[in-house]
């Protein structure tokens, strides 16, 4: 196929287009992925990584006011108690909508049956019964129940932790490649500008240099123009062009 | 020279490893892994540098030597330059210098690795690793067999001295003849492996790769643990004559396919080649049996798979050899300088040269004792000339002077003498792992920044052999 001046400047420039076009999209579509991987840190793990630390506040609230109870302070204690659970209920219900992590719904479901079995025990009355005082009660029934709830909502924050620690070492390596894919961007076009300098250089620059030394050197006596022009493109045609007219008026003058 | 010319071949070069790039793009994809878009990336840049000069350099007369010699030499760089933009883009452990490491060292064939853990790699990363050995090894044979004879008479005439008829067909009119049946054999031993892989129960992803990384003479696995991790002996013994195949000149394969004069079986080259490495299993099988290592059946089976892996410069290992007597260690020392046959996909110092080397040694000791005799050195009833015995001692002193250097820079880094000494000869001879600090189941991650630059230049002079760099310098001035 003969390649005009014109397809190799037009094909060129699509190259480079091509090449700048894909770097575009490449660095859209990092970009994307890493905002992507920070919300995921900061709304999934996070979320239920605050709503863990709420529920265990809350838990701890309910303890000291199973003392107040205890105690014999009814009003006091079941205030405490009541908000504590409120609170609970709430983080809970936070936690168990933004389920992201697998096995996150069953650590949810240990949280539900070891809290009820807690809850049932503080719900009846302890003042004015046998449990009032009784600390060897707190000790060996309730305070257990107690742990129990704390260690399931501790697992849930863990499993938050431990991913919300992997996202972050995902983003930094994200960051970095998609810092390279810039860097390989830039380094490419620098080279394809080289490249396309060389080519212009060889191609058009010369050819054209070549044209004009030839008509300098048939104006000092050659009989004919000798250009070493071996393409097939606009600069051949007007070397014969140009071949043509001197001849036309070689035999003009004659 | 005509740079424009040498600039389209590069291009090609680089749309070769943008088609690979492209098939390990596609694997990423299927599988969705994060390799994804450094692959797509990577394929895309190579194939846009590779179409950009065919739109301005017109179609070309043949090249010539020189013009095919600096190809040949600046498309190992420019591909090894390529082929570490997947691992730099992806990142983990490829920092600038480990993902140039990992590149020279798959085209190479080389097989020495910087990763500490090569299965956290995505599948199609682990792909285009065993394509780079795939891709060097077709194009050392297409090198050594089209591009070299051309320089007829030349130094580097060596290549002359084994399968004559073949290696002086005229490039111009044969080539292409040539090309499609050397492309047959060595895509036929490919397919041929990973069918027997198959067969023997690997799955079959690592079966194509284990068949890139034997065919190429590479030594890439997608295991940490190497062969040893398959623990099966079809496998290792499939391994093992697709090792042996593999370190052959592929023209006597190919001759031995065609039916031909020249072929595996009457070579005494190939004879003495299978004879040393036959010498060279019974050694270490005794030494390791009588050492208490392993029982006598145990030690034939993990001597005959390092030795043949070594002696062929692929690098695969079923055993660490760090933990071997010393004695077995010389041994495999031995055959990583010594390497495989010319025309074959290994590199190095290569068998062909030994041979003569000794052939030569023998006729010099003879005329001690008959100062007025005149001796020849023959190869199967051919005779070698003068020149070519000359140019034989010169490359194996200059082959032992370039890893003794570079075994005193790496000593100048605080690397321990074993550790700098195997890591040269086995990057030197494209073979792969060393010993110590390098070992078959090791690797070279701890090796200094400036230490891996180094053994990188130690793997392309042992590719191009060092007389082509030489020439090239030459031709330059």
């Amino acid at each position: 196929m003969n390649k005009t001046l014109k397809i190799k400047i037009f094909a060129s420039f699509m190259l480079l287009i091509a090449l700048l076009a894909v770097a575009g999209i490449i660095s859209i579509v990092e970009y994307r992925s890493l905002s992507k991987s920070f919300n995921m840190l900061i709304q999934d793990n996070y979320k239920s990584i605050e709503a863990s630390k709420t529920m265990l506040e809350a838990l701890e609230r309910e303890d000291s006011g199973i003392l107040l109870l205890m105690l014999g302070d009814w009003d006091a204690g079941m205030k405490i108690v009541n908000y504590a659970d409120s609170v609970f209920l709430l983080s809970l219900k936070t936690a168990k909508n933004n389920l992201t992590e697998t096995n996150e719904e069953i650590h949810i479901k240990n949280i539900e049956n070891s809290y009820s079995t807690y809850k049932a025990r503080w719900k009846r009355p302890i003042v004015d019964t046998d449990k009032q005082g009784d600390i060897s009660w707190y000790k060996n029934d309730i305070h257990q129940l107690f742990l129990t709830a704390k260690i399931s909502v501790n697992e849930l924050m863990d499993l938050n932790q431990t991913s919300m620690y992997k996202e972050a070492s995902i983003l930094q390596e994200k960051s970095e490649r998609a810092i390279m894919h810039g860097i390989v961007a830039i380094i490419s076009a620098l080279v394809f500008s080289i490249l396309l300098n060389f080519f212009i250089t060889k191609y058009f620059v010369y050819p054209i240099s070549e044209l004009a030394n030839s008509v300098n050197n048939y104006r000092d006596g050659e009989n004919k123009l000798r250009s070493n022009i071996k393409s097939n493109d606009e600069i051949k045609k007007l070397e014969t062009a140009i071949n043509d007219l001197l001849q036309r008026i070689v035999k003009n003058n004659k | 020279m005509k740079k424009e010319i040498i600039i389209k071949h590069l291009g090609f070069v680089l749309m070769l490893n943008g088609l690979f790039m492209f098939i390990s793009f596609l694997i990423s994809l299927f599988l969705d892994e994060t390799s994804t878009l450094p692959l797509l990336y990577s394929a895309l840049l190579c194939g846009i540098f590779g179409v950009f000069p065919l739109i301005f350099v017109e179609r070309t007369e043949n090249i010539n030597f020189n013009e095919g010699l600096t190809i040949v030499v600046f498309g190992w760089i420019i591909t090894s330059i390529a082929g570490m933009l997947p691992y730099i883009m992806w990142g983990g452990e490829f920092t600038l210098i480990n993902a140039w490491f990992e590149s020279v060292s798959g085209f190479t064939t080389t097989g020495s690795t910087i990763l500490n853990n090569i299965e956290i790699l995505p599948k199609g990363l682990l792909f285009w690793r065993s394509s780079t050995h795939w891709i060097g090894g077709i194009g050392i044979i297409l090198f050594v067999l089209l591009i070299l004879p051309q320089a007829q008479g030349s130094r580097i005439s060596i290549y002359n001295t084994e399968i004559s008829s073949l290696s002086k067909l005229n490039f111009r009119f044969k080539a292409r003849k040539i090309v499609h049946v050397l492309a047959i054999v060595y895509i036929s031993l490919t397919l041929l492996e990973t069918t027997m892989l198959t067969f023997f129960g690997m799955s079959f992803f690592d079966a194509v790769n284990h068949s890139f990384a034997t065919i190429a003479t590479g030594g890439f696995s997608t295991k940490n643990l190497s062969i040893a991790e398959f623990n099966n002996l079809g496998i290792e013994i499939t391994i093992m004559i697709f090792m042996v195949l593999s370190g052959i000149h592929f023209g006597l394969i190919y001759g031995t396919v065609m039916l031909k004069k020249e072929n595996i079986f009457k070579s005494s080259l190939v004879k003495s080649f299978i004879i040393v490495m036959f010498i060279g299993i019974l050694l270490v099988a005794f030494k390791l049996y009588l050492s208490g290592y392993y029982n006598w059946w145990q030690s034939l089976r993990y001597a005959a798979f390092q030795v043949i892996s070594l002696g062929s410069t692929t690098g695969f290992a079923t055993q660490d050899t760090a933990n071997w007597p010393i004695f077995t260690q010389m041994i495999l020392i031995y055959f990583t300088i010594q390497c495989a046959m010319t025309g074959s996909t290994s590199g190095g110092l290569k068998f062909d040269r030994v041979y003569i080397f000794f052939k030569s040694v023998g006729k010099q000791i003879k005329m001690l004792k008959h100062p007025k005799g005149i001796f020849v050195t023959k190869l199967d009833d051919k005779r070698i000339d003068e020149k070519l015995e000359q140019q034989t001692l010169v490359f194996v002193v200059l082959y032992i002077f370039t890893f003794f250097m570079t075994t005193f820079i790496l000593t100048a880094l605080d690397i321990d003498g074993m550790t700098a000494f195997s890591a040269s000869i086995a990057t030197i001879g494209n073979v792969g792992p060393g010993f110590q600090g390098v070992s078959s189941l090791g690797n070279f991650a701890n090796i200094p920044d400036l230490g891996k630059f180094v053994l990188t230049i130690n793997m392309l002079l042992g590719r191009l052999e060092i007389f082509n760099i030489l020439a090239l310098i030459m031709i330059k001035k």
